[in-house]
Order: structure tokens, then C-alpha cells, then sequence
């Protein structure tokens, strides 16, 4: 189908979009890779006023250290993010998860900005964005102001950005140097069931720290394990402290009953996906992804 | 208008084709710079100034460009509408110099459906172009 009509604007600066934003008070939206968004007009699940096309603007794609935080611009695309050595050295989880994002073509075009922006509660990199403690930068004509991700991410294809203002930055602390991931999806390529990012740090007598669970696809946005994580502090991940943090993982999650599975279904896979992330997170000593 | 519409309608570039119009077939692949991209997910403005490539820069009914005639020796394509879909990407994936594995080239070429084929052919098609590219390049061509 054909999207309903719109106007389409190219603004040559940051200022000139956040003014068109601004201007249309919520009708307007800020077009990046248009991966997600570009579907969902075309399926007319949404109707806009105006596209503010941001692509051209200069400096909204850059990677780069800041210190020990990495910083990238809100236009820096899946595949840059799946190539680039400075994301393989600081932020490995984010790069892992990426390859799962979509297929190929997808991957060219869309943006971390804009999957941070779309919300999708089977997102991968909101996944990885939680475990990695990041921090999104938002800018309006009133200014910037910075939003911790826990905060940012409200419900499902819903954050805390206000209609007039756009993601610049997002911002990485030091990340920690171990990690696993998994997801299950129904068919290549499709939106996960379920996915679960876990971060830690391994100590030279093998005890971890800094535990963050995040699950994805069991609530209306990604959720952090809390308790689950706290339970395994001091730990050697041995099998009973994670059949424990496996089971306290439960309390976090709210899944939905859709078209990939019902509430039921991701119920049952929680304990099985934790456990085996744990597992790869303590056996693994390379940081390769799972197919 | 998104780009696969106006390399249809405006340009009468019908090479590209429309399968789903929500990026999901990868029907439409064309290159942009270089790269694979889903045309329907383009709007046309966004194509200002940058290089677009189509299936019709592959040659035509007098002389296959030999990814196609690849395809037609592996008996790559039945109802051929994924087809431009499936060359656009090989192109990209031949560009960039590499050779990927069948199992990696499965995951390369995911972003196009086919409902014909099973892809098996497709991939071999694809493989075939990739190693015979690579010798015609060791003997200077």
C-alpha cells in the first residue's frame, strides 16, 4: 500500500529540523533509515504531517571515544556499527547484536537512532543499549538534556522523547568485558520471541561482577533482571546460582501473547534463555556470537 | 513516491519490482552508492544526488551480463519477479571483493523472498558468478 500523503523536508542543519519538529507539534517525524518507519506508513499504521529527512546533515554519524565512553551520532548505520574496529574494541555486545538486526539491505540503510527511537520491545539494540547502560542525548529548541535508557524506553513503540525533539547522541560508558547473547526467532530474520543480553566482569579467580541481565520480547519494552543479577554478585556462576538468577528473572516479565508465541510459550523460554546465556557468558572466552 | 515507484513510473525502469511495498520481500533491491537497499523504503527526493544502480545496468535480451547468464544455467529463477532483487544483491556482495561460503552467502542474500526456487539454485547461481569472477580477474580480465 502507499503511504498517506505527507510533506517531505530537508532541513540543512540540526537547528532547521529541530524548528519543523517543532513547528508541526507531533505530526512531524524525523526520517533516518526509515527501515521501521517508512513500513509502518506504508501500512498506514501511522499518518504524518511531514518527514524531516535528516540524512544529509553532516556530523549526526560519526563514532567515536570520548574518554572512557564511546559516542555515536544517531545516524550511524547497522553496518558501520557491524564493521567498525573501534566498535569491536569498546562496545562488542553492540556490534554481536547487530548482525541479527533485519537482513543485509536493512542493515545498510537503518540506524541505531532510529531503532532507539521506534521502541520495539524485540529490539536488538534497545537490548544491548540497556545492558550497555547508555545514555541518549535529546535535543529540541530548548536545548539538549540527557536521558539514562532505563528512562528512555517507556512501553512499547514508546520512549521519553517529546514529539519535538530528536536523538544527537548516544553515549556508552566503559563497557564490560565479557558478554553473551541469544535470541530465538520463529524464522530468519524475523523479530525475536525472546532475546537476553548478559554483561559481567570476570575476575582473575573467577568471580563476576557488574551482572546485567537484560530480556527482551517479554515485556512491552527490554527489562533489566535486577535481582537476578545481584543474586549471581561474588558468584563463579556455578549451576546453582544460575538456576536461582534464572528463576528470579521471572519477576521482571510481563510477556505479550502475538502472532510468535503466547504469554505462556516466552514464560517457559525465560529460565531456559537465561541459564543458557549465564552458561555461554562463563564458558565462552571469545567474544563470537551464536548462530 | 518512494524510489522503486519512481524508477517504475518516472524513469520506466520496470526492472525493479514491487513485492510487498513494507521492505520485506527485497523485490525491489537496487543499489544506492553501492549498496543494497530497498527501493520502497527510499522516497524518490531521497535519491537526489546520489548514484543509483538498477538490473538494467546488467545488459539485456542481446548480451546476459554472466551473473545472469549464471542464473540462467542453474536454473536460478522460474517466474523471475524476485529475480532483479536477487542480482542487485549478488552485485553488492560481488563488489566488495569477498567470497563468502554458501552458508554465508545464505545469509547475504536473506534480504530478497523467493516463492519459486527454494533458493538453492539461486545460491548456487550466485557462487558460481563469485568463483568464475574471481578467476577471470587472477587471468587479468
Amino acid at each position: 500500500m502507499k503511504s498517506a500523503p505527507f510533506s517531505y523536508v530537508r532541513p540543512d542543519s540540526v537547528q532547521a529540523a529541530l524548528r519543523v519538529l517543532d513547528d508541526h507539534a507531533g505530526s512531524a517525524r524525523v526520517l533516518a533509515g526509515g527501515q521501521s518507519l517508512v513500513p509502518m506508513l506504508q501500512m498506514r499504521l501511522m499518518q504524518l504531517d511531514a518527514l524531516v529527512d535528516i540524512n544529509v546533515l553532516e556530523g549526526l554519524d560519526e563514532v567515536r571515544a570520548a574518554g572512557a565512553e564511546t559516542v555515536l551520532g544517531p545516524l550511524v548505520r547497522y553496518a558501520t556499527i557491524e564493521k567498525l574496529a573501534l566498535v569491536s574494541e569498546r562496545l562488542p555486545l553492540l556490534q554481536c547484536v547487530t548482525r541479527y538486526v533485519g537482513d543485509p539491505q536493512v542493515r545498510n540503510r537503518g540506524t541505531i537512532g532510529g531503532s532507539l527511537a521506534q521502541a520495539d520491545p524485540t529490539g536488538e539494540i534497545p537490548l544491548a543499549c540497556l545492558a550497555l547502560d547508555a545514555t541518549i542525548v535529546a535535543a529540541s529548541l530548548s536545548g539538549t538534556r540527557q536521558i539514562a535508557i532505563d528512562d528512555f524506553l517507556v512501553s512499547s513503540y514508546t520512549t521519553a522523547l517529546e514529539p519535538e525533539e530528536m536523538i544527537t547522541e548516544i553515549r556508552f560508558p566503559l563497557a564490560p568485558h565479557h558478554f553473551a547473547f541469544l535470541e530465538r526467532n520463529r524464522k530468519h530474520n524475523d523479530f525475536a520471541v525472546i532475546n537476553v543480553a548478559v554483561v559481567g566482569r570476570r575476575s582473575n579467580d573467577d568471580r563476576w561482577s557488574d551482572l546485567r541481565i537484560v530480556l527482551g520480547g517479554v515485556s512491552d519494552r527490554a527489562v533489566l533482571a535486577a535481582e537476578s543479577a545481584a543474586s549471581l554478585e561474588g558468584t563463579t556462576l556455578e549451576e546453582d546460582a544460575i538456576a536461582e538468577a534464572a528463576q528470579l528473572a521471572l519477576d521482571v516479565i510481563d510477556p505479550p501473547s502475538d502472532i510468535r508465541g503466547s504469554a505462556e510459550y516466552r514464560r517457559h523460554l525465560v529460565p531456559i534463555y537465561v541459564r543458557r546465556a549465564l552458561r555461554k557468558l562463563r564458558d565462552d572466552h571469545q567474544h563470537a556470537y551464536v548462530a | 513516491m518512494h524510489l522503486a515507484d519512481f524508477l517504475r513510473h518516472e524513469l520506466g525502469l520496470t526492472g525493479t519490482h514491487i513485492g510487498c511495498e513494507q521492505g520485506v520481500c527485497g523485490n525491489c533491491t537496487v543499489l544506492v552508492n553501492g549498496q543494497a537497499v530497498k527501493s520502497c523504503l527510499m522516497f524518490a527526493p531521497q535519491a537526489d544526488g546520489q548514484g543509483v544502480t538498477t538490473v538494467e545496468s546488467l545488459g539485456g535480451e542481446e548480451e546476459l551480463h554472466p551473473l545472469q547468464q549464471a542464473f540462467k544455467d542453474a536454473h536460478a529463477l522460474q517466474c523471475g519477479y524476485c529475480t532483479p532483487g536477487f542480482l542487485m544483491a549478488a552485485v553488492a556482495i560481488a563488489a566488495e571483493g569477498r567470497k563468502p561460503s554458501r552458508e554465508e552467502l545464505r545469509e547475504e542474500l536473506s534480504g530478497v523472498i523467493c516463492r519459486c526456487t527454494g533458493y538453492e539454485n539461486i545460491l548456487t547461481a550466485v557462487a558460481s558468478y563469485l568463483d568464475k569472477r574471481e578467476e577471470v580477474e587472477a587471468l587479468g580480465g
